[in-house]
């Protein structure tokens, strides 16, 4: 099951009701996913800074937790618009010349600290509960942006818990998330190949190898289309899976159609989902929706 | 004629509802389905249901002798496990689309998703679109009509259902082969796209000559050691 959701805004519009879009397929694909539920949402920021949201782990000393972070990160960057909300600490800063040293920075502070998102526009925020606790703890509505993807998740091979949720940030690949409804056969394999390249794995999800796989493949080709005509090839099971960079949005389906995944596309928008409720839940009647077939893949950008 | 409205009932409520009207003889309107799942499931009288609006998964499966339309698209599993009736959808159909049809009609007047008729055992669809990958994949008996273009791995490991598609065939699946069609078999397509399909979408069809026929090359039938290469690649 899991349920995933995806608008992107074509008319270039920064100010598209992206929060409240995605939120509402959500509401409608909760019952495909009542574990956890999460948002990556891409939106303008001020002066290009590069914002955080971390996780600040599970010993309760959230403030304190905060405090330290803010402290190490300012020897790197002057960290601003720093907030606490629920289990996340925001912040914001001038890009620094190793966003890599940057997160090593922040983790170092405890093992179960975690960057989950990072980027120029990219934002992530999930939880363990339903689409509408998401809502009442970072009222995600409110949010304009261009684009954004969601899921809400019904584990079945991993725990549950804020990092094994999903959207997955692509740690170390500033912008890049994504959000996977299916199963990963080759995941451990897969895995075993990166972790010998010195990857660090977050999580068990079989889910978080598509964000390393797509971060390593868009380094190597440079083109987030031929990263998912990749993951057709070397991907095994089923998936069914969007993908947000900083001016795109794309999706890939398996070869052989396991996983649902609808799409629409007026000339103003385009949308993909798991189920048409989403579509029905979010816009009106007049949108036609197409399963995507198998092996098919596509990308919108700005 | 009686109408009812999705809004603030639950499905089992709705269908009950669907049931007790069509029992008493009403030919029933559904507004608002939303997509939501396994609407007219079970319907095993003969009446009229027209959804106006989207259905989701499982639409009128199970069901035996009535006729629903959908004026909208219809989600995966349409019409599973049909005995009779006929079922027809304006938009498109998600996967499996008539999976495991026992008798009936349907229509699909788009596209339908992947395994379209998949382990069907007899009746009829016919899809005025393309179909997905797999389509009449281990179907049984039956007719699989495609207007459109067929996807990869078309009637994959079948038995007795033969598909005729009009459009272009991606591939063929395992053991699947063309063969040419029959004055009968020609007859049987013109009249049920006669049937079927409204004169709006008949000039874009092609008539029953138009369509290639695809049966199983009867190879997986039995296994023989022989033929171990067939089987080797076929599994």
């Amino acid at each position: 099951m899991c349920g995933i959701a995806g608008y992107f805004d074509k008319s270039g519009n920064a100010e598209a009701p992206v929060g409240a879009t995605v939120l509402n397929m959500l509401r409608a694909l909760g019952c495909r996913g009542p574990d956890s539920a999460g948002v990556a949402l891409y939106r303008e920021q001020s002066d290009g800074d590069l914002v955080l949201q971390v996780k600040l782990g599970e010993n309760g000393r959230s403030q304190e937790r905060a405090e330290e972070i803010v402290g190490k990160v300012s020897v790197l960057s002057q960290a601003r618009n720093v907030s606490t909300t629920g289990s996340y600490l925001r912040l914001s800063l001038e890009e620094p010349a190793d966003p890599g040293a940057l997160g090593a920075t922040i983790e170092s502070v405890g093992s179960d600290v975690e960057v989950v998102s990072m980027g120029r526009r990219l934002e992530i925020v999930k939880q363990v509960g339903s689409p509408d606790r998401l809502e009442e703890t970072f009222r995600i509505s409110a949010v304009r942006g261009s684009h954004g993807i969601g899921h809400t998740r019904m584990s079945t091979e991993s725990k549950v818990d804020l990092s094994h949720s999903q959207p997955f940030w692509a740690h170390g690949c500033p912008d890049l998330a994504i959000v996977h409804n299916g199963h990963i056969t080759n995941y451990h394999k897969l895995r075993r190949r990166y972790e010998q390249k010195g990857t660090r794995f977050y999580t068990e999800n079989d889910s978080e190898i598509i964000g390393v796989y797509v971060a390593d493949e868009m380094r190597r080709r440079n083109s987030l289309e031929e990263a998912l005509a990749a993951a057709l090839v070397d991907l095994d099971g089923s998936f069914s899976c969007l993908v947000g960079t900083a001016d795109a949005m794309g999706y890939v389906k398996d070869p052989f159609a396991h996983k649902p995944l609808l799409v629409a596309e007026t000339e103003q928008f385009a949308v993909a989902g798991t189920e048409e409720v989403a579509f029905r839940a979010a816009f009106d009647d007049s949108l036609e929706v197409r399963e995507a077939g198998a092996r098919e893949f596509r990308v919108w950008r700005n | 004629m009686a109408e009812l409205s999705c809004d603030g009932r639950t499905t089992r409520d709705i269908n009950a509802e669907i049931r007790r009207l069509v029992a008493a003889g009403e030919a029933v309107t559904v507004r608002s389905p939303g997509a939501r799942h396994n609407l007219a499931v079970a319907l095993l009288e003969r009446g009229e249901v027209v959804f106006e609006g989207s259905v989701g998964y499982y639409c009128a499966g199970l069901m035996d002798g009535a006729a629903v339309r959908v004026r909208g698209s219809a989600g995966w599993g349409l019409a599973e496990s049909m005995l009779s009736g006929e079922v027809v959808v304006e938009g498109s159909a998600g996967n499996s689309a008539g999976a495991a049809i026992r008798g009936g009609t349907v229509v699909v007047l788009g596209d339908s998703g992947a395994r379209t008729g998949v382990s069907m055992k007899n009746g009829v669809i016919l899809v005025t679109g393309s179909c997905g990958y797999m389509s009449g994949f281990m179907g049984q008996g039956g007719k699989l009509i495609v207007c459109g273009d067929a996807a990869e791995a078309l009637g994959d490991s079948m038995y007795e259902t033969v598909c005729f598609v009009g459009g272009r065939i991606a591939d063929l699946g395992n053991d699947a082969v063309v063969v040419e069609s029959t004055d009968e078999d020609k007859e049987f397509l013109d009249a049920a796209l006669a049937r079927y399909v409204p004169s709006s979408l008949r000039p874009n069809l092609p008539d029953g000559g138009g369509f290639r026929k695809v049966v199983a090359g009867r190879k997986l039938w039995n296994f023989d050691k022989a033929e171990w290469r067939t089987w080797e690649e076929a599994l």
